[in-house]
């Protein structure tokens, strides 16, 4: 117990003496992150993109002149730490802005010490929608709320598809039936008439009888919420059995990831996509970003990477405009953040139950020879979407 | 009955077929396995696991198909299910225990085993064999052009049940033909009998290990190109096995051929015509079922046949 408090105490002592050294000239910031446990593989993914950021930042004169060293704390993906954590760098080390965390529950937590701390927190990722709706004045979301993630492609479909009625399949989990539902409700939103909505059981070998069900009601398109081995064994049985649609459309997910194309191979074409980020998306810097990113560790990030990386370019323009370092004022240089980044432009509304969330456009992939591209919003697009589609019989 | 209804229904009635003659396959190396050891083999889903990986690194290495590898995959998993029972399971039935079914146990820490290698060397991420045929069907518009109706076969599905069935004729030949198939079928009869019989029974208890293995294991290079393959895939198989060795009465090879098809067209039904979110629920339903009103399977239906006539 000795030890352990011993420990403790030179702990904080070291705490106080790094706070005490870099305060002068570095401008130094602490992200909690998930670096152990089931959610480190975007929380690594999510480090390195900060650290590509910072990197950049630094290399061009840093924020006003000061160098950005960034350290990250573990959360190992449990709420109650990412709250202790926060607790100590309000507390302890006074870092006036906090940014950070990956998942919703996380950010919650993290949300609730800083508007009660009053110290502007900034969320990267969590999706909840329940996040930026409880009257925090504090707390700012770049991430678009759960609820509108499939706005682009809804926007896409008033347009463009114009469809009447449509299938909806799903994985009988939280993430897919609430993605089906949102779906159902936007359907309905834009007068289209939900034919069939049906779940199935993760991991199903044949859904061949579902599919010749919908096959039957001849819906106008076909949404699917699954992860990707599912994803592609329904359109390969979908193209076994020549289920016509004017469109197939995915839920982001299993359908957004090269994967998908690779084992759905031909019959992956043509099929649209809800996503928030993708590498060849049209904002400045964000193929930039995605290649060094696979320069340096071998893949292309997802958008969770991006979000990262453009993190740390809204703080540097935040401290930037504001007024002084104290938290009132960076909370209202944040409140006035109107920035084009890597993931996308970011501004902070307050509207339909929302206070200080950033509402932007998703994007729609398609599949296009083999290949995801951004077919929309049209400006952002970085190759024309193809529609009407052919029916399977004339494919080749 | 509209040519739509009566399309949806053929369709399913197909599918339904197809993945019960699939489910059969595996069903039958544990039904055999049942019917000389009297124990559930509960590690039978994941010796599909390891045949899958074998087809899988084939395929990927040297190009082979997965049905050619059904060659290969199926003498391997012969001699690990042999060397399974004669290394592990034999010199358990000598060992005293406090639980009489610690053969069973036994079978469940090798499932766990295997699942654990696997993950181990091969990491958990799915993986497919993205075969050019993976999508060819045949179509009834394509032969008939004036038909009303529009059915389609899937290439890979179908000939996936030519080879189960092709398997099944090949084991029914063996077990009724050979006088290995005999030996094993009088020790599945009456232990003690064919030990006086002079039938050497533990030996038979190796053999059939390694069939029952093997059978699995083929259907393991079957369902590849169909499916894909992940290293904790065995449990849902297992499951399916143990249903179908129920279904068709503990032992019966032909009850757990016809119990096969019936779990495949009973869930495809499901599937279409209460939801595809019940399919799993289907197949317990006839589990209970079966336990409660036809104890001994299909099997027992089959002998009141016979003795009636």
């Amino acid at each position: 117990m000795k030890r352990l408090s011993f420990v403790i105490l030179l702990f904080f002592i070291a705490c106080l003496f790094a706070v005490d050294v870099f305060a002068a000239e570095n401008l130094e910031l602490s992200i909690p992150l998930p670096l152990t446990g089931a959610q480190a593989k975007f929380g690594e993914m999510e480090k390195k993109s900060y650290e590509i950021a910072a990197e950049e930042i630094n290399a061009k004169g840093g924020i006003k002149g000061r160098k950005v060293v960034l350290t990250f704390e573990d959360s190992q993906g449990k709420p109650e730490i990412s709250r202790s954590i926060v607790e100590k760098l309000i507390d302890v080390k006074k870092q006036p802005v906090i940014i950070g965390e990956y998942s919703s529950s996380s950010s919650k937590a993290v949300a609730a010490v800083a508007n009660e701390r009053k110290v502007p927190y900034l969320v990267v990722t969590g999706a909840d929608d329940s996040i930026t709706q409880q009257n925090y004045k504090y707390v700012f979301r770049m991430n678009p709320s759960n609820a509108y993630y499939a706005t682009g492609l809804v926007s896409f479909l008033k347009e463009v598809v114009k469809p009447q009625s449509i299938a909806i399949l799903y994985e009988s989990s939280d993430f897919g039936t609430s993605g089906a539902d949102d779906m159902a409700k936007q359907a309905e939103k834009i007068g289209m008439k939900v034919l069939v909505k049906e779940k199935y059981e993760k991991g199903a070998v044949d859904f061949k009888p579902i599919l010749t069900k919908v096959k039957a009601e001849r819906p106008d398109m076909i949404y699917m919420v699954s992860y990707v081995m599912d994803a592609s064994l329904l359109m390969k049985q979908i193209k076994e059995l020549r289920v016509d649609a004017k469109l197939f459309a995915g839920g982001a997910a299993g359908f957004a990831i090269p994967e998908f194309v690779d084992n759905a191979k031909d019959a992956a074409e043509y099929v649209v996509t809800a996503t928030l980020w993708c590498t060849m998306a049209k904002y400045p810097g964000a193929s930039e970003f995605a290649e060094k990113y696979k320069k340096l560790y071998g893949d292309y990030p997802s958008y969770h990477g991006a979000e990262a990386y453009s993190a740390l370019y809204i703080t540097k323009d935040v401290l930037e405009r504001a007024k002084s370092m104290g938290p009132e004022d960076i909370r209202e240089a944040m409140k006035a953040t109107n920035i084009m980044t890597a993931f996308g432009p970011v501004k902070f509304e307050d509207k339909e139950g929302y206070q200080n969330q950033n509402f932007m456009d998703t994007l729609v992939l398609q599949v296009i020879n083999g290949k995801h591209h951004c077919i929309w919003p049209e400006k952002y697009a970085s190759k024309k979407y193809i529609y009407p589609i052919p029916v399977w019989r004339e494919r080749k | 009955m509209t040519p739509v209804q009566l399309e949806v229904f053929l369709q399913t009635l197909i599918a339904g077929l197809l993945l019960g003659g699939l489910y059969a396959l595996i069903g039958l190396g544990m039904t055999l396995i049942m019917g000389v050891m009297k124990i559930i083999n509960l590690a039978h889903g994941e010796l599909m696991m390891v045949a899958m990986y074998i087809a899988y690194w084939m395929f990927v290495l040297f190009h082979i198909d997965p049905y050619l590898s059904v060659f290969i995959a199926t003498p391997v998993l012969f001699l690990l299910g042999a060397a399974i029972q004669k290394f592990l399971i034999n010199p358990m039935l000598k060992v005293e225990s406090i639980l009489p079914e610690n053969q069973v146990i036994l079978t469940v820490g090798i499932g766990m085993v295997l699942a654990n290698l696997a993950t181990l060397f091969f990491k958990s991420d799915y993986r497919s064999t993205p075969v050019d045929y993976a999508t060819s069907a045949f179509y009834l518009s394509d032969f008939w052009k004036a038909s009303p109706i529009e059915l389609s076969l899937s290439l890979p599905w179908a000939v996936s049940f030519i080879f189960a069935v092709g398997i099944t004729i090949a084991l029914w030949f063996f077990l009724a033909r050979t006088d290995t198939g005999k030996s094993i079928r009088a020790t599945a009869q009456d232990t003690d009998a064919a030990l006086l019989m002079g039938v050497n029974v533990k030996m038979m208890r190796v053999v059939t290990f390694g069939i029952g293995s093997g059978l699995v294991g083929a259907a393991g290079c079957l369902f590849l190109p169909i499916y894909y393959l992940f290293p904790s895939l065995g449990g849902q198989f297992t499951l399916i096995a143990f249903v179908i060795t129920i279904l068709g009465g503990l032992g019966s090879t032909v009850g757990a051929i016809i119990g096969g098809l019936i779990l495949g067209v009973f869930e495809s039904m499901t599937a279409t015509y209460i939801g595809m979110g019940w399919a799993p629920v289907g197949r317990f339903v006839v589990f209970v079922a079966c336990l409660i009103f036809l104890p001994g399977g299909v099997a027992s239906l089959l002998k009141k046949k016979r003795f009636g006539k």
